[in-house]
């Protein structure tokens, strides 16, 4: 059990395993959210986003049997989907437009606070979209998704001292985007 | 004289942005020497253009790049005289003679080619030889082969219902019948054999290839 | 303009300094970034994914007309029955039984359409490349929409032979082993022969 109640993720995958397929919807739930922001930073549209984390999510049920850790479901899924948002921007054709003109991610809906749209917001958007994917990789792993730079090493496959580099030279693209006049 | 001076100019240039863009510069000048040859000789240089951009886009040699180039051009040049010698009647386009190298290149013999051409006598040799080859690559003999798509000309089918021919040779082989059986049940169909048409939607999705610029 | 930032407010960002180490300023870089990273932390609203998703591992992993499509596509030996000269328009069946409806494309008189199919299921792209297209891996890929491992693409030629192969990963070179009928290209390598139909016959 978990603390905020349900299988662990680990239980679940045995269930799944077992023949249970509705015990999936738990982990489902449990990683849709983070795995939609991600893939939504990394190919700048929601719509895109959605079909890869689905993807994803039907890729890791059929090969759920391959989870070497069940107590690692998480980076597991995260790799998964991580590849999809790679074979996604690899199938856009050359010429498409650059993401410097992709309007910016919709605002998050924050239906307790109503947060509005800020210049500011829209400024890191576009410094974030403007990084080279691996570097975008990396920073919304590290300060969206909360990963250590072992885990981030399991998801992306890179060695960690590249992943301190690329979320080091992230951080500075987005500081100086804070610091240009508007 | 001036024509062809003035195509001499003009062809290596309109050529030029996709050789040089796409082919190794080491290949270029043997490439435009054969190029050059081929169009003095009256014969298409689009699939010479092809065949180099085909070899850079591989990553070959420029030494294999010239000389692959150089042997499409001896195979359109060996197409050109077989449908000659079979009484073909010029001029022969682009698609034509390049049908018929394919067809050669695909393994069947020079007289095998000659015959097929001359029975094929209102449209291009091209879906008459294919369907020959597609014979031959089945396991049936070049002749046998052959001598079922003149009958399936002289039956009245021409164009892509001859490969309808070969698919149902093929057909008979799988129900089990042996190569003569097989020849002989559709030989005694002609000219009803079943065709394959491209089934309602299956247009649907289709896109245009993009070409370089 | 992007400077390097001190490598102190990184270590403070990694968790290896204590941020109380930092100077004031330091530290404000260091909210900035947090701040940041919260602003950009809101998640997008996809209603439905987990109904979707679902839905797709409910249903038995192959319908009759996908585990044709997956018969026809794996590795066969050479005598088996469905032979690949034909093959071409039994796919194309099996394909429009499964895609929705989306515009039909005019075709001229004396065109038609390819439809290439290949099965790599390990692949991140898979493209066609032919003289149609002077065989550059870019111009034509191939999808795998259901991820499957068995990729497509519906292209409209002219009516005709053509020479192809398929490009996976942007650089592994393959003969379609559909193909039925191969020709040495020059290089070392086969080019599988495509003979199009015109779609109005002639």
């Amino acid at each position: 059990m978990t603390a905020g109640g349900g299988p662990s993720d680990a239980e679940a995958i045995a269930q799944v395993l077992a023949g249970d397929v509705e015990a999936f919807g738990v982990l489902i739930t449990r990683y849709e959210n983070g795995l939609l922001r991600f893939a939504t930073r990394m190919l700048g549209s929601r719509d895109a986003a959605a079909d890869a984390v689905a993807e994803g999510l039907v890729r890791a049920y059929r090969h759920l049997a391959t989870c070497r850790d069940p107590a690692r479901f998480r980076t597991w899924v995260y790799r998964i989907v991580a590849n999809r948002c790679k074979s996604h921007l690899a199938r856009r054709p050359i010429g498409d437009v650059s993401l410097d003109d992709v309007p910016p991610v919709a605002a998050p809906e924050d239906a307790g606070e109503g947060l509005e749209r800020s210049e500011q917001l829209e400024r890191l958007e576009r410094a974030l979209a403007r990084l080279a994917p691996e570097k975008r990789e990396a920073f919304v792993l590290k300060h969206l998704d909360g990963m250590s730079y072992e885990e981030m090493s399991v998801v992306t496959g890179a060695r960690i001292p590249t992943l301190k580099m690329r979320v080091h030279r992230a951080r500075e693209a987005l500081l100086a985007a804070l610091k240009e006049s508007p | 004289m001036t024509p062809l001076l003035l195509l001499l100019l003009l062809l290596p240039q309109q050529n030029d942005g996709r050789l040089a863009e796409h082919v190794p510069a080491a290949a270029l000048p043997g490439v435009h020497a054969i190029i050059t040859r081929a169009a003095q000789d009256s014969l298409p240089t689009e699939p010479l253009v092809e065949k180099a951009l085909e070899g850079g886009a591989k990553g070959a040699s420029p030494e294999m790049i010239v000389t692959a180039v150089g042997a499409e051009e001896a195979r359109l040049r060996n197409a050109r005289d077989l449908l000659r010698r079979a009484g073909a009647p010029g001029p022969y386009g682009t698609r034509e003679l390049q049908s018929v190298s394919l067809a050669l290149a695909r393994g069947l013999p020079d007289r095998i080619v000659a015959e097929v051409v001359g029975s094929v006598k209102d449209t291009t040799p091209g879906f008459a030889l294919h369907a020959v080859a597609d014979l031959t690559a089945h396991g049936f003999g070049a002749d046998s082969s052959a001598a079922l798509i003149v009958a399936a000309l002289g039956s009245g089918l021409s164009g892509q219902r001859l490969l309808d021919v070969a698919a149902a040779a093929d057909r008979e082989l799988q129900r089990g019948s042996t190569r003569p059986q097989a020849l002989a049940r559709v030989r005694s169909i002609l000219p009803a054999v079943p065709s394959q048409p491209l089934p309602p939607g299956a247009m649907q999705g289709a896109t245009r290839p993009k070409r370089s610029p | 303009m992007i400077h390097d930032l001190d490598p102190r407010i990184h270590g403070a960002l990694d968790g290896e300094l204590d941020r109380a180490a930092l100077t004031p300023d330091e530290r404000a870089l260091v909210e900035r970034l947090d701040a940041a990273a919260r602003a950009l932390s809101g998640t997008p609203v996809v209603p439905g994914l987990s109904r979707r998703v679902m839905g797709i591992i409910r249903r038995p992993l192959a319908s009759p007309v996908a585990r044709f499509r997956r018969w026809l596509t794996s590795p066969q030996p050479v005598t088996l029955s469905l032979r690949p000269v034909y093959s071409l328009v039994i796919v194309a069946l099996a394909v429009v039984l499964w895609r929705g409806p989306v515009p039909a494309p005019m075709l001229g008189a004396h065109e038609g359409v390819a439809q290439f199919v290949a099965r790599f299921p390990e692949a991140h792209s898979v493209a066609v490349v032919g003289a149609f297209n002077d065989w550059r891996p870019e111009a034509t890929p191939l999808a795998d929409d259901d991820h499957d491992g068995v990729w497509d693409a519906r292209v409209i030629l002219p009516a005709g032979q053509h020479e192809y192969m398929f490009v996976v990963d942007g650089e592994r070179w393959v003969s379609d082993p559909l193909a039925g009928r191969y020709v040495d290209d020059g290089f070392g390598r086969q080019n599988a022969v495509l003979v199009v139909r015109p779609v109005r016959s002639e």
